[in-house]
């Protein structure tokens, strides 16, 4: 695993800020006027460390990771990425992993991974070599030449997973990327994240429906409110680490659900 | 039943009609003079494939196949997909070629004669008119087999625009544009030959236009078999291709 090591080596410093955002808000144009979306968002991220957002649906939780990714605007407010704002995507610090998969059924898997070095005109060889390491990062050694259609639902997002780290980003998006699987592939892809975060000590912002992976995952849960969404709660996760799955029936692993759940349930 | 039974099943169902297509007319329960023996046709088909006026015919027509086809998919494909990305554009325009659509393209031939004559020209700007239409809605509609999800993907990694063109629209878009150009070359096929037998002075339509009205129908006959087997042949090809995009369509 000598990738890995070298992926460890450059650990950013702890005490590094890795996205800074300030007084982000906003309005969508609608029919009848603005539609406000984003209300007054205000977060700090370390680098390095594994932030889980959650909320109601519709709650701009994914017009928040748009805009971090610099693929969508906001209407006030600023972000910045390590320093810079980010007006446009820059995978050299932003990797996006989508809820659905979103692999081209036309690339194997293989070259699924390093489509995002081919469009910047990598050398064959060297990309097929980083791409085959990160398959393996995922644990999805030997199944390279699979297309999408051939591979199951965790299997493709291993591939996203892998997509999102090849070009090395230090910070890593995922908007509910384990949404559409079933519950048992769900814990175990959890599962395989952190150890693939703890291998590569990427800074990331996680969105998720589900409160027990929120708190599983987390080293900080951000609660929204309902449209427009603000930030109603901040809770850090002193669960220590690695985490297990037995830690999901303690009670401090319930009290902490419970108090996400609580502020949750609030939102009319 | 396996695929062996069903492919005998195919070829004996084949040998049958041209078994039947041999014997009765030979023994007159069909009038021969309608329907010719198969042998026949098929002795008349090599007797017309050595004539001069013949191989001028299919040369003529096969040029004017070509070249409506040449014009009419780029044409055609570009327009689609520069009015599908547009939504002011599809707006205003998809309801328009909806209703143009609907109308028989062979009406306006006489339109076509009086612009262009009844020459190549003619042959050419019917059929690319006809394939065209087919082409601009066939793209219309592959662009919208691309799915945003996808885009958003190539712009998350930073994807130009001409690299989301490539990389995205074009593949995601290759297994409705095969289709688009296997049925382009039937309606384009179909144009030309619509426009040789209306009025014309040479290829191969023009002379199956002028057997059947001098009853000949050994040569009639054999003009069919030529042209049937030259659009299946081409439609297989495509159909190829076709197949080997078919593994990730979905």
């Amino acid at each position: 695993m000598q990738h890995v090591a070298n992926l460890a080596d450059r650990r950013p410093q702890p005490e590094e800020t890795a996205i800074e955002v300030a007084g982000l808000s906003h309005v969508y144009d609608g029919p009848d006027g603005g539609v406000p979306a984003l209300q007054d968002i205000t977060m700090s991220v370390g680098s390095g460390r594994f932030i889980v957002v959650v909320g109601p649906s519709g709650c701009g939780k994914t017009s928040l990771l748009m805009m971090l990714a610099g693929l969508r605007a906001q209407s006030r407010g600023t972000i910045t990425c390590y320093g810079r704002p980010i007006p446009d995507p820059d995978p050299k610090r932003v990797g996006v992993i989508f809820q659905e998969a979103s692999l081209f059924p036309w690339l194997t898997a293989v070259e699924n991974v390093e489509f995002p070095l081919s469009l910047r005109g990598d050398p064959k060889d060297e990309r097929r070599r980083r791409s085959e390491a990160m398959l393996e990062l995922v644990g999805l050694q030997g199944f390279g030449a699979r297309y999408p259609h051939e591979l199951s639902g965790g299997m493709k997002q291993r591939v996203s997973i892998a997509r999102g780290l090849i070009q090395d980003p230090p910070v890593l998006l995922m908007d509910e990327p384990f949404a559409a699987l079933d519950e048992q592939t769900r814990m175990t892809m959890g599962h395989e994240l952190l150890r693939i975060w703890n291998a590569t000590r990427k800074t990331v912002v996680f969105i998720t429906h589900s409160l027990t992976e929120a708190v599983y995952l987390a080293d900080e849960v951000l609660v929204m409110s309902a449209r427009p969404g603000r930030i109603i709660d901040r809770i850090p996760i002193t669960l220590p680490r690695p985490r297990t799955y037995e830690m999901m029936a303690t009670d401090v692993f319930g009290k902490l659900r419970d108090r996400i759940w609580q502020q949750i349930r609030q939102v009319p | 039943m396996t695929k062996t039974q069903i492919i005998t099943a195919r070829l004996a169902l084949l040998a049958l009609v041209l078994g039947l297509w041999q014997v009765l007319p030979s023994n007159n329960v069909i009038n021969p003079l309608l329907l010719p023996p198969l042998g026949d046709v098929l002795s008349m088909l090599w007797t017309l494939l050595g004539q001069p006026r013949v191989h001028e015919a299919i040369a003529t027509t096969a040029l004017e196949v070509l070249v409506a086809f040449i014009i009419a998919v780029p044409v055609g494909a570009t327009l689609g997909v520069i009015i599908a990305e547009s939504p002011y554009l599809t707006a205003i325009f998809k309801p328009i070629l909806f209703y143009v659509f609907s109308v028989p393209k062979s009406i306006f031939l006489p339109l076509f004669i009086l612009v262009f004559g009844i020459g190549f020209p003619q042959k050419v700007a019917y059929a690319a008119f006809t394939t065209g239409f087919v082409v601009l809605m066939s793209a219309m509609a592959a662009v919208e087999s691309v799915k945003a999800d996808h885009i958003l993907v190539a712009r998350s990694y930073g994807a130009t625009r001409g690299q989301i063109l490539t990389r995205i629209y074009i593949p995601s878009m290759m297994p409705i544009l095969l289709e688009t150009i296997r049925i382009a070359m039937i309606f384009n096929f179909t144009g030309v030959m619509i426009a040789e037998m209306y009025a014309s002075r040479t290829g191969i339509g023009h002379l199956i236009a002028g057997w059947g009205e001098n009853f000949q129908m050994q040569q009639l006959f054999a003009g069919v078999i030529l042209l049937a087997a030259t659009a299946i042949l081409f439609n297989e090809i495509i159909r190829s291709l076709e197949a080997r995009c078919s593994t990730w369509r979905t």
